[in-house]
């Protein structure tokens, strides 16, 4: 009973140690706002910014704006992930596919995809689609060079045991390519989620819609609260992905050691 | 270099470039064959006379300079701040136990989202654009600084304290050459998402920089010269990569070359 409560104490004390520096910004934050060191337009406190977002969050103004953008960076994940991954496995195989594609994602992966907005916005117009499209472009690197390094681990020998006991190419790749490169895979995921999150929320800063665009109203019209509270709920979006994340690779990974 | 050597090197180069010619000449078909409306891709000349009418102007030069300098700034600030910081949080538990938590925490943010709020306390441009650019470039360079002073070999250490090495000078001549292969990688990580924030926050509001040019050209419908303005800034940040890994190579001589890219 009594090392139940130590190790309960223990327990409290670690969670505390490891946001203590978080807690303490906000406290600082909160008393620099109150006392009135900065104009409320700048830093408005802690305290008001949580009761917007508490609002907003209520009388139903976030959800729109968060779910399309979720939606957008979603739907950009399965389009990416649906041509990047097939991709990365075809350059392992294929030594054509990899002359074509190998120099292409060396001056892609790198280079500044945002500065598409405009070209497609063009292409795509204003709404979801030049969203996604931009998504499925910015993330298809991660799938396509994680898919690469993953199908890279697979030992020859056990593509030969499977070819001599007369698996069909299909059963090659979906039984033996794909559960080796998963854990692979599986980091190209938490590379890929977080960059949709930024190129979606960037691009709706740009050309309006979803939470990006709805930041951005809320900043033309000097509603600090609301700037504030948006960004709040974009890093909480981005940190509640990420543990999800973890706990799925454990999850799935569950036979991966390392 | 011998004849042939240069011949083997011209096929490399040659073979490289093959899917980059491949794509352009399929560029260049579809618009020659009029598959798409001409305003919504413009053909390789059409860009090319675009891109030659801005290079004779100055504005297509003070922009560019605008974004190069924003980013360099971003850049340079981040390596200022995020080297000492990531060596301060490798090296001490105390550091790491109050940086740590911050840095988990703000490492999801979409760190262009703080844009409109820089713009709030700074204004428009300047000031707000670099800042937006440091914040974004920390975050790889603290990490990769101290996942690479954690990586230090504690026999380097400890053989440096056995000759009586002082501290400061364990830390100038073992501790950072022994964690510069990964500091450059972050740096170089950094340097990509420096171009990526400098021209998504010239975008999102600013009255200079490429971002702001392309944005301009694509609101008034002339798509030939956003396109030069996009190739423009997207081979400028290529020819910086490839400029920052060779003095990276450069540097890293002493290195096995395999270690250089840690």
């Amino acid at each position: 009973m009594r090392k139940a409560a130590e190790t309960i104490a223990l327990r409290i004390w670690d969670g505390v140690r490891a946001v203590y520096p978080l807690l303490l910004l906000l406290v600082v934050w909160e008393l620099v706002a109150r006392a009135g060191l900065v104009r409320p337009l700048f830093l408005p406190p802690v305290s008001v910014v949580l009761e917007r977002l508490y609002v907003t969050a209520t009388d139903g103004e976030l959800w729109p704006p968060l779910l399309t953008s979720l939606y957008r960076s979603a739907a950009g994940l399965v389009l990416a992930a649906a041509v990047g991954i097939p991709i990365g496995f075809l350059v392992v195989r294929n030594r054509f596919v990899a002359w074509f594609v190998d120099p292409l994602v060396a001056f892609g992966s790198p280079a500044p995809k945002l500065a598409l907005i405009p070209v497609f916005t063009l292409w795509f117009g204003i709404d979801n689609l030049s969203k996604i499209m931009l998504v499925a472009l910015t993330t298809v690197f991660p799938f396509m060079l994680s898919a690469v390094a993953g199908a890279r681990t697979v030992a020859l020998n056990q593509i030969w045991a499977a070819r001599a006991m007369g698996s069909s190419e299909a059963t090659l790749l979906w039984r033996i390519v794909l559960r080796a490169a998963l854990p692979s895979l599986m980091s190209g995921l938490r590379v890929a989620v977080p960059t949709a999150l930024l190129t979606t929320f960037t691009a709706e800063m740009v050309a309006g819609g979803g939470l990006g665009g709805a930041l951005i109203m809320a900043q033309r019209y000097f509603e600090s609260a609301t700037v504030y509270a948006y960004l709040l709920v974009m890093l909480i979006c981005g940190y509640l992905f990420d543990v999800e994340l973890l706990r799925l690779r454990r999850k799935v990974l569950h036979w991966y050691e390392g | 270099m011998s004849a042939a050597g240069t011949a083997s090197r011209g096929i490399r180069i040659l073979s490289k470039a093959g899917p980059f010619l491949i794509c352009l000449a399929l560029w260049q078909a579809i618009t020659m064959l009029g598959i798409t409306d001409p305003a919504f891709l413009p053909g390789l000349g059409a860009i090319w006379a675009a891109f030659r009418d801005l290079a004779g102007e100055t504005t297509l030069w003070v922009d560019l300079a605008t974004s190069l300098i924003t980013a360099a700034l971003g850049l340079l600030f981040g390596i200022l701040i995020g080297v000492p910081l990531g060596a301060a949080m490798a090296l001490s538990p105390r550091a790491d136990g109050f940086f740590g938590p911050i840095i988990k925490a703000t490492y999801s943010l979409p760190k262009s989202a703080l844009v409109p709020l820089f713009v709030l306390w700074f204004g428009v441009g300047g000031l707000t654009n670099i800042l937006a650019t440091v914040l974004t470039t920390l975050l790889p360079i603290v990490i990769y600084t101290y996942h690479g002073v954690h990586g230090v070999p504690r026999l380097f250490l400890w053989s440096a304290a056995a000759f009586g090495t002082p501290r400061w000078k364990t830390l100038t001549r073992i501790i950072l050459p022994a964690a510069l292969p990964a500091i450059f990688t972050g740096i170089r990580i950094a340097l990509g998402f420096a171009f990526i924030v400098t021209i998504a926050a010239e975008m999102i509001v600013s009255n200079h920089g490429i971002g702001k040019l392309m944005f301009f050209f694509g609101d008034s419908g002339s798509y030939n010269y956003m396109f030069a303005a996009v190739i423009t800034i997207v081979v400028a940040a290529y020819l910086a990569d490839r400029a920052f890994v060779i003095f990276t190579d450069h540097i890293l001589r002493w290195q096995e070359p395999a270690e250089r890219h840690a």
